[in-house]
């Protein structure tokens, strides 16, 4: 079973992401849950999900408490996610503009804000950073593009994906491994 | 013949599944976290026309059950949800369900209770309604709220008495996962529409629940305090039938996982027994053999099966998501020791209470406390 947790602020669309990549599991013949946190906290209050990919049943029903992959969707927030919890040599994704590296951890970047507003993924708020997001942590995580792109379809199955498959490809395709 | 479908769906939706499946008549509502998504799903569904039912707003959940059983009066297939106060707030009208002997299905989905608030799962809010003359299930996992909404409304109506169906909020309720949903006409042939003995009918008056002398209503009484009983018997066959149809087993009034050779077995109820899984896999790699014994029916308490299933000089570690006030511990441990005693001297019996108002229980914490327990 393999444990993700993702960690994030209020807004940054950490539900949504959690749900695609249980979705993603599922439709590349696993199981998958996602389990986000719920809170009273705002918008831009930290937040987090987690996600599981199993081939048999999950039956856990906690948070991610030392999971094998943390996804950080702000770079402000790498040392409070690492913090919270990581597997000895769990795996760190990290939205940044620039390669970064986390000590210890084998650590995956991608710049999911450029990508959305390449993307026009914008809404008020700013660039839509979890398409991109998902697109990158399925590489990591090697599920096939074309599950990326079925789920999203799934997701939005009224031609209103066309942006999502952009943003989701651009990112599957410009993660990039960092060596420390 | 159809063939089942998966879909991926949230702890609530695959609770307003299977009440769509059961074809239910009515559905009294009022929102309350973490159950709201419930409602939400079955007036969204009651609203297109997929389900034909009647959603009736009410403005609280005192309304709400007293809607609940006058529609289950007229002979309506009803249901409802709740959680925490919102339970609290039914509990007179949760008697008249019962007393009315009427079988309405209910969800409460697991919270804890102001003061202060809370939105996370625990056990109190449904374990203060332990006396209400409801039977009431636990379950594990979003599939086993689906397969046991359609088990309880089986079993109200077989003896007309009313059933909780309860789940943690959250940890459940907003769990993601796949749902196994079987045919409908699957469904249809385990859950045949409901044919009341009785009901309340403008066009032949008659009165129900009216005042009665001591010995009447000392009658009533017994025959609820006896025929929730039967529950027992009849909550296993539902999950027989259940897995006949479906090929779905969640285990009949309880459930377990690596208990037959077990020493220490672990006795705890809803989702934290889906994480005990794991727990029990950690302290088997260490040595100890460990078990499940999950009960799914908490009210009335399956004091035979449970007894029949605990391995001899077994150490039972009884893990509590509430608190029996004025006694140490929870409210498990005293249901299970009131039923051991005289029966089954040669087992022991530890307790904690653990993940009150949504505290995280992983596998690793509690396989370390049941160690802690051992020593003790």
């Amino acid at each position: 079973m393999l444990e993700i947790r993702i960690n994030g602020f209020g807004g940054q669309g950490s539900v949504t992401l959690s749900h695609l990549l249980a979705q993603a599991a599922v439709e590349n013949g696993e199981y998958g849950q996602a389990l986000p946190f719920f809170g009273v906290e705002r918008r831009g209050a930290p937040v987090r999900a987690a996600v599981r990919i199993s081939p048999t049943t999950i039956y856990a029903h906690s948070q991610c408490d030392l999971p094998d992959y943390v996804v950080v969707m702000s770079e402000k927030l790498i040392e409070a996610a690492v913090n919270e919890g990581i597997a000895e040599s769990g795996t760190v994704i990290v939205n940044a503009p620039h390669p970064v590296a986390v000590a210890n951890h084998p650590t995956w970047q991608v710049d999911a804000d450029a990508i959305a507003r390449e993307a026009g993924l914008i809404s008020g708020d700013g660039p839509l950073i979890n398409i991109p997001l998902f697109g990158a942590v399925c590489r990591v995580l090697n599920i096939p593009q074309s599950i990326v792109e079925q789920t999203i379809l799934n997701k939005w199955p009224n031609g209103n994906a066309e942006r999502n498959l952009a943003a989701a490809g651009r990112a599957y395709h410009t993660v990039t491994r960092i060596t420390g | 013949m159809q063939t089942a479908q998966v879909v991926m769906v949230t702890g609530t939706h695959a609770a307003a599944l299977a009440v769509k499946s059961a074809r239910v008549d009515v559905v009294p509502g009022y929102p309350i976290t973490p159950q709201t998504g419930i409602m939400e799903a079955l007036a969204g569904m009651i609203e297109s026309g997929e389900l034909d039912a009647r959603f009736i707003p009410v403005e609280g959940e005192h309304s709400a059950m007293a809607a609940a059983v006058a529609a289950s009066a007229a002979g309506a297939r009803v249901f409802t949800a709740t959680s925490a106060n919102g339970l609290l707030y039914m509990h007179e009208v949760l008697h008249m369900a019962s007393g009315g002997r009427l079988p309405v299905v209910m969800c409460n989905v697991n919270r804890g209770i102001f003061a202060p608030w809370t939105l996370w799962a625990d056990h109190q809010d449904s374990f203060s309604q332990r006396d209400t003359g409801w039977i009431q299930y636990h379950c594990s996992s979003n599939q086993e709220v689906f397969n046991t909404i359609l088990q309880a409304f089986r079993v109200a109506e077989q003896i007309n008495i009313p059933v909780m169906v309860n789940f943690d909020g959250f940890s459940i309720s907003h769990c993601l996962m796949p749902l196994t949903l079987p045919p409908q006409e699957d469904i249809d042939r385990f859950l045949p529409p409901y044919q009341p003995e009785w009901r309340l009918d403008p066009a032949h008056p008659s009165s129900f629940s009216n005042v009665t002398n001591a010995p009447e209503y000392a009658v009533f009484r017994r025959m609820l305090a006896d025929d929730i009983l039967d529950a027992i018997p009849l909550a296993k066959q539902a999950a027989r039938e259940y897995k006949d149809i479906t090929g779905m087993w969640d285990g009949d009034t309880i459930d377990t996982y690596r208990l037959d050779d077990a020493e220490v077995v672990v006795f705890a109820i809803n989702s934290m027994a889906g994480e005990l899984r794991l727990s029990i896999d950690i302290l088997r790699e260490q040595g100890i053999k460990a078990g499940l014994l999950r009960p799914r029916l908490v009210v009335p308490f399956p004091a035979e099966d449970i007894i029949n299933a605990l391995p001899r000089n077994a150490q039972v570690m009884v893990l509590d998501r509430n608190y029996n006030f004025g006694h140490p511990g929870g409210i498990l441990a005293s249901e299970l020791k009131s039923v051991l005693f005289g029966r089954r001297n040669d087992v022991t019996v530890k307790n904690r209470v653990m993940g009150i108002g949504g505290v995280d229980l992983t596998r690793r914490f509690m396989a370390a406390e049941i160690r802690a327990m051992m020593d003790e």
